[in-house]
């Protein structure tokens, strides 16, 4: 049994598996380590650097689906990856399709990533700050896989020369306007500027949420399903729901309008007469 | 009044329009520019707790309306709170919701005031500040106001990336009654304008883009009494005639102080799924509405339209997964267009088996009885449409699930 650590991401773990890969190593016979799964009864052992020239080749579209499955967080992910990228390079293309056992988990890992990325595009919530020596925007996102890397890009697109800065209990990344500067690791005072809370400038916001649902068409499970329990608490509308929910199923509504609206005076409008 | 409660009002009053889609728009954004925003695939920046996804700030400019559309809550003789905006107002809105990344545009659409082009022009004001003044490169959709001057239109169609005009009624003769101010004619012609001004920029790169999401438009369901079979061959037409890209369906929502020319209750929130299945399968699966809808009625609601027309066509059935075109194994209940080309896809490396289905995630239960693989033939082949439509109704309670 070879007993193997990686903690510098995918770049370590591809170096690590080429050399096992190359010295013909196969998946059954490695223990993967890494900061989730810490060492066991092996030794862990230090391995040297994969050395280029003896070529171990496998489609660079393979690599790429290894790479984003890496960022899903769970202990023993190096496994399944080692094993996919053994097979293929025996020879078993079929090992990184969906179809295929390993390829199947490699692919829902792929879209769990995804579904990540892309709720950080949309859930998290920018709080204006600026002044000098501060970021213009800020904000605190805890995605549950290692994304914030790929997925910050995003933002830089999105708001111009402004500057910004995001942290995670993990990690950190501060825009100038022109240069991401990430860090693996997030200064502590990068994630104290991250948490700066904002009340009031999200009122208009919460009156737009509660404003914008319609009670008569109320529906938990499609509510849970698109964005679920876990979630409300990213968003400042999450506290929201509760109440809104017991609102609407108590039937004191039988129309659509928020009864913030239906409480002030209405105006019916008269035609001005035609000539 | 306060801007907090003009918005409470005016996104109160702008929730029965269902659209909110932020998608379709050409990739941009303001890397390293001066200006804000981005396009690109669409973003729910959240969810209502009808299961809705908020992607765009959806408002109304005013509620004042001078028409008196019976479905509608802002009609004039409409007990309601009013309120205006100004176009300074929304672009402040638009743009601070935006950088909190709340939403991801604006969907503006107005009562009628004055008349139907000060209306549009107020509608255009605000995309031209947005656009010309503030730079802003996020999404927007303007609701187009049915007879306002071609030439505001055009104007319109330079600034947004969706322009809507909405059909409102299934039925001509539904529209003359409850809507007397509309006419299908003025509604018809500025379709007509949006679908003509997008055929003159087609695969012509240097041109402006125009409306580049397309146009769209919404059709009230359950406020007359047109059925399933009219509503989709009306969904049909426009798609055929102006290209539409989208139809959304909104069940009636009852609105206070209904008036009597309209139901109190609304329709199952059910219909209007279905409606949406079937809408789909004509936008994604090359069904044809009198495939779907052979004769007039409604939509089964205990099973969905996909299955419902494998029932009736059970000579295609079962179609064998390693042989048969990816387009007919998409029509197969419970397999959809992706796992379609996934089977194909690996069926050129090896046989499919039936354990493969399952980790495609397909619905094997609905698979199941119409298909064949090289370890799997369907014991229910030879049982009657009747029985396995009973096997395979969804029980209510997983109707609500639906949403
Ligand atoms: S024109 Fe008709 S549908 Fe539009 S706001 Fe006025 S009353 Fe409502």
């Amino acid at each position: 049994m070879r007993c193997v650590r990686v903690d510098g991401g995918f770049a370590d773990w591809r170096d690590k598996a080429r050399t096992l890969l190359h010295e013909g190593v196969p998946p059954a016979l490695v223990s993967w380590r890494d900061e989730l799964m810490p060492a066991d009864l092996f030794a862990e052992e230090a391995l040297a650097r994969y050395a280029p020239g003896s070529q171990v080749t496998v489609p660079r579209q393979v690599l790429e689906l290894l790479e984003r499955a890496a960022r899903f967080r769970v202990a023993e992910r190096w496994a399944l990856l080692y094993r996919i990228l053994w097979r293929v390079a025996l020879g078993d293309a079929a090992a990184a399709l969906p179809g295929d056992p390993d390829g199947s988990e490699l692919h829902l890992r792929i879209k769990a990533v995804g579904r990540e990325i892309h709720q950080l595009h949309a859930l998290l919530r920018f709080v204006p700050l600026g002044g000098a020596g501060l970021p213009d925007y800020v904000a605190w996102f805890e995605p549950e896989h290692e994304v914030l890397d790929v997925a910050c890009g995003h933002f830089a697109e999105r708001m111009g020369r402004h500057s910004w800065l995001i942290a995670t209990s993990r990690d950190g990344v501060w825009y100038d306007g022109e240069r991401f500067d990430y860090r693996a690791e997030a200064p502590d005072e990068w994630q104290t500027l991250a948490r700066t809370p904002d009340p009031e400038g999200q009122a208009l916001w919460l009156a737009y949420y509660r404003s914008t649902f319609n009670p008569t068409r109320v529906n938990p499970q499609a509510l849970r399903q698109h964005l679920p329990q876990r979630l409300w608490q990213q968003v400042p509308e999450g506290r929201l729901i509760p109440a809104l929910l017991v609102q609407a199923r108590m039937g004191a509504q039988r129309d659509g309008q928020a009864p913030e609206v239906s409480v002030r005076p209405g105006k019916r409008i008269r035609l001005r007469q035609q000539d | 009044m306060q801007l907090i409660d003009k918005l409470s009002i005016l996104a109160d009053a702008a929730k029965y329009d269902v659209s909110c889609a932020s998608s379709g728009a050409p990739r941009r954004g303001s890397k390293g520019q001066s200006g804000i925003g981005s396009a690109g695939p669409g973003i729910c920046h959240s969810f209502t707790p009808d299961g809705r996804c908020v992607s765009l700030l959806k408002i109304l400019l005013t509620n004042f309306c001078l028409y008196d559309c019976q479905y509608c809550v802002n009609r004039r003789s409409s007990d309601v709170p009013r309120a205006r905006f100004s176009p300074e107002e929304v672009v402040a809105l638009t743009l601070d919701l935006y950088r909190r990344n709340c939403v991801s545009g604006l969907f503006l659409s107005s009562g009628i005031i004055r008349s139907a082009d000060y209306t549009m022009e107020q509608l255009v004001e605000v995309a031209r500040l947005l656009r010309e003044v503030h730079e802003f490169r996020g999404y927007i959709h303007l609701k187009t106001i049915p007879d306002a001057d071609p030439a505001l239109i055009e104007q319109a169609g330079q600034y947004a990336d969706r322009l809507s005009v909405n059909i409102e009624l299934p039925s001509d003769t539904s529209l003359v009654r409850l809507a007397p101010e509309k006419t299908v004619a003025g509604i018809q012609r500025a379709m007509g304008t949006i679908r003509y001004r997008q055929q003159a920029v087609e695969g012509e790169a240097r041109a402006p883009a125009f409306a580049p999401a397309g146009q769209s438009t919404q059709m009230i369901v359950g406020a007359d009494d047109s059925d399933d079979h009219r509503i989709l061959h009306t969904s049909q037409s426009l798609y055929r005639r102006f290209r539409l890209k989208r139809v959304y369906y909104s069940a009636f929502s009852p609105i206070p102080h209904s008036p009597a020319t309209v139901p109190q209750a609304a329709p199952p929130l059910l219909r209007e799924h279905r409606l949406y299945q079937a809408d789909f399968l004509m936008r994604g699966y090359g069904f044809r509405a009198e495939e779907l809808l052979g004769k007039p009625g409604n939509l089964a609601l205990d099973i969905d339209p996909k299955l419902a027309w494998a029932l009736e066509h059970r000579e295609q059935f079962p179609v064998d997964l390693n042989r048969a075109e990816p387009s007919l194994i998409a029509r197969v209940p419970g397999i959809g267009v992706l796992s379609a080309q996934r089977i194909e896809q690996l069926r050129r490396q090896r046989k499919i088996r039936y354990e493969d289905l399952r980790r495609l995630r397909c619905a094997l239960d609905k698979a199941g009885p119409f298909i064949v693989t090289a370890d799997y033939r369907p014991r229910q082949d030879s049982s009657e449409s009747l029985r396995l439509r009973q096997q395979l109704a969804e029980r209510p309670a997983q109707q609500m699930a639906l949403w």
